[in-house]
């Protein structure tokens, strides 16, 4: 008390102002702030945080899109591991994420290797090995693919004149997931720049110093290049696997839109698509989708498991 | 911060507030679709599938119906068959489907239990749409449970469509009440003449399969599930399989590639079963001459077919039922538009239409002939029920039967898939 009576008035209501306009104007600019931020707010809330919500609620319920959705429990769930289409997609998908994501990785890491060295027309090298993965996506690529794997076209050409006389990939319920696995490998150009990116960040002298002691190309690149791009080659795993899981449109195209032959490309995201749109089976769909969530979380958990033990960030030795 | 800065901050606040505003005004504008104006114009919302040229005839039509009708607009928009309904679904499930829409008989009570479809009883007896002057047999088509839930604009019946030069070639010739043993003779026929299967895949067509059914005493579907059973399905499947292995009907996988072109125009295959009024698409995709056939029978004389047909409907909750009704009435009552509009959709099913227009082309004589020939015979009997979810199980059957014949599943299992797929579908 006597210490605020000996305070000058005036000096007192100037330091209890001070923070509190301060407040005040931190409040209104965030108020601001929020407001530039609103559309995507809302666009956030409406378009993906509401409709995620809704469909967990639909997933454990019986719901076709009219009626009001009817609860269920696990049911979805169960009825999936006995629905041999369900399997089927499952098996489809895995096949395609372990065979292209890893064949799509190597090219990408061997002609990142081949373009790290400066050589003349670099420049335009690079440019062409990366634009198939800005088109790769499109839905005019999907029918290019499918009338090159047709009977006749010059894939079947190509392979008949080399002996192999398997007709068309499109029609051959065998064949035609390898034709969807071309295409995404053919789109290697994205992790293609990621890898030269991590490549040009190996330091000259480690390579310098390893020649001194006598290592041959093979052995650089196990003991140096490898491990100095780990945390890059991490990454790409991690972003091509969960990429190639939710593989939908080349198939939808490629098979066109029946996801066919015998479900030879019935992907997961195909069925989904199938259940929820077609067959007015929204709950199903939406249980399709949060296992689908929970699978490609596991996987990533995996992943990153993994990465102790073979991944090396290079800040660590410092 | 100065008054500079206080100054921008309120031109800032404004800015974020307006831009809030226009996406609040965004939303509201983006649900009052398909309403009237101050003038009193109403606009309605049709959509329909088809192809481009469709499109172009539809149009042409519409321009017709606004200019007797000034104070009504019409709003268009068309898909493929597929796309059509995955569209529809979604908008009518959002409770915003199109006002009057094309629509067909498979997919009458799957709308008609969600409500979805309005009863135009109200509106004949209203006085605003017109359901006499019709062919006959040909309005019932639409009526489910004393509702009339669609007006026909064209009929048609499953017919057999031939490449005529592989089976002149041949020295095949169908004919009217021949039987199944004359038609799978012919193929082998084709088969071993020309070096051509007979046909592109009969078995997985679930319109055929109804006649067969229809045939022996049975139908595809009951009012409410399958009206066969398992037995029956895995005969007629081991017999198309055997059939695919033997060569004288496509292999699968030509048809998976020849999409979205048929077999048949492709020239892999000499026949296909299919509604009559989808000649012309194989005129325009091949490069042969195709004509007509008459189905096959068990008995050398019962065909089992029936006049379905494409019709219009209106959406139960358009704001304007009585406009949706006059353009309905218009559009198929309506001479200039028969003209227009040919069989396009099939036959003309109003009298005033099917009178106005004679066809001039090969293509459309043969089709108006076929029709005339069937309805003569006295062999059109009345359609098959079509419960809710007919449209799903037509789907999987094309698509096991396919299956089936790659040989990718078993006889026993395919039938058991498709009878568990068509449990799940009666029940969506």
């Amino acid at each position: 008390m006597t210490l605020l009576k000996e305070t000058p008035p005036d000096t007192r209501k100037a330091r209890s102002a001070a923070p509190a306009a301060g407040k005040r104007r931190g409040r209104r600019e965030n108020l601001a702030g929020y407001l530039f931020m609103s559309p995507w707010i809302a666009g956030f809330l409406l378009l993906t945080a509401g409709p995620m919500v809704a469909s967990l609620y639909f997933a454990f319920t019986d719901y076709n899109l009219f009626n009001a959705p009817r609860w269920i429990g696990l049911d979805n769930f169960t009825r999936m591991f006995d629905d041999p289409r369900w399997r089927k997609s499952v098996q489809v998908t895995a096949e395609y994420v372990i065979i292209g994501t890893p064949l799509k990785l190597l090219l990408a890491l061997g002609v990142a290797l081949l373009l790290a060295q400066s050589r003349r027309g670099q420049a335009f090298y690079r440019a062409a090995f990366y634009a198939p993965s800005l088109i790769g996506a499109s839905v005019s690529i999907g029918f290019v693919w499918r009338s090159l794997f047709s009977d006749h076209a010059i894939v079947d050409r190509l392979m008949s004149s080399a002996g192999i006389h398997a007709g068309g990939w499109v029609g051959n319920p065998d064949w035609i997931l390898y034709c969807l696995v071309a295409l995404t490998v053919w789109q290697f150009g994205a992790p293609m720049v990621i890898f030269l990116a991590g490549l040009k960040q190996v330091p000259r002298e480690l390579y310098e110093a390893a020649e001194m002691d006598g290592a041959g190309p093979l052995r650089k690149f196990w003991s140096i290049t490898l491990p100095m791009i780990s945390p890059v080659l991490f990454f790409n795993v991690l972003l091509e696997t969960i990429h190639s899981f939710q593989i939908f449109g080349s198939a939808y195209v490629v098979s066109n839109t029946y996801c066919g032959p015998a479900d030879a490309t019935l992907v997961y995201t195909c069925y989904l698509y199938q259940q929820g749109f077609k067959n007015s089976q929204m709950g199903f769909a939406s249980a399709m989708a949060w296992m689908l969530l929970l699978a490609v979380a596991l996987v990533t958990a995996v992943l990153f498991w993994s990465q102790k033990k073979w991944v090396h960030y290079a800040e660590d030795a410092r | 911060m100065g008054i500079g800065g206080s100054m921008e901050r309120r031109t800032i606040l404004k800015a974020a507030g307006a831009s809030a505003a226009v996406l609040g005004l965004g939303a509201t504008t983006g649900c009052g679709g398909g309403s009237g104006a101050g003038d009193g114009t109403v606009t309605i919302r049709y959509s329909w599938w088809g192809a481009e040229e469709r499109a172009k005839r539809i149009n042409r039509t519409i321009a017709l119906f606004e200019k007797k009708y000034p104070k009504i607009k019409v709003k268009t928009d068309f898909q493929t068959y597929q796309s059509f309904w995955e569209k529809f679904q979604t908008q009518a499930s959002g409770g915003n489907p199109p006002d009057v829409f094309q629509n067909a008989v498979t997919f009458l009570r799957k709308y008609d239990k969600r409500g979805i479809l309005l009863d135009l009883r109200p509106q004949v007896d209203a006085g605003h749409l017109n359901l006499d002057d019709f062919r006959a047999g040909v309005t019932e088509v639409g009526e489910v449970d004393g509702k009339q839930l669609g007006v026909p604009v064209g009929s048609n019946t499953m017919a057999l469509v031939i490449d005529k030069k592989l089976w002149r070639k041949a020295g095949v010739e169908p004919h009217a009440g021949w039987t199944w043993d004359d038609f799978f003779k012919a193929l082998k026929t084709i088969r071993d003449r020309t070096g051509v299967p007979g046909d592109t895949g009969y078995f997985g067509i679930m319109y055929l399969y109804d006649l067969y059914l229809r045939q022996n005493g049975k139908a595809f579907f009951t009012e409410d599930g399958l009206g066969f059973d398992r037995a029956d399905l895995t005969e007629w499947w081991q017999d198309g399989y055997n059939r695919v292995r033997a060569g004288i009907v496509t292999d699968p996988k030509a048809v998976a590639q020849d999409l979205p072109k048929s077999s048949l125009s492709a020239g892999h295959g000499a026949s296909e079963f299919t509604w009559d009024n989808f000649t012309v698409r194989y005129h325009s995709e091949g490069d042969s001459t195709y004509g007509l056939a008459p189905i096959p029978t068990t008995d050398g004389k019962h065909t089992g077919q029936y006049l379905a047909s494409l019709m219009l409907s209106a959406s139960a909750r358009t704001a304007h039922p009585e406009e949706v009704a006059r353009f309905i009435d218009f559009m198929v009552h309506d001479p200039e538009v028969g003209r227009i509009m040919g069989y396009d959709r099939g036959i003309l099913a109003g009298t005033e239409q099917y009178d106005a227009f004679k066809p001039a082309d090969e293509i459309n004589k043969e089709i108006a002939r076929y029709e005339a020939d069937t309805a003569e015979a006295g062999v059109l009997g009345t359609i098959t029920p079509h419960p809710s979810g007919a449209d799903t199980v037509e789907a999987a059957f094309l698509r096991i039967g396919g299956d089936l014949g790659l040989g990718k599943v078993k006889v026993s299992d395919a039938v058991k898939q498709f009878f568990d797929e068509s449990q799940a579908a009666f029940q969506a």
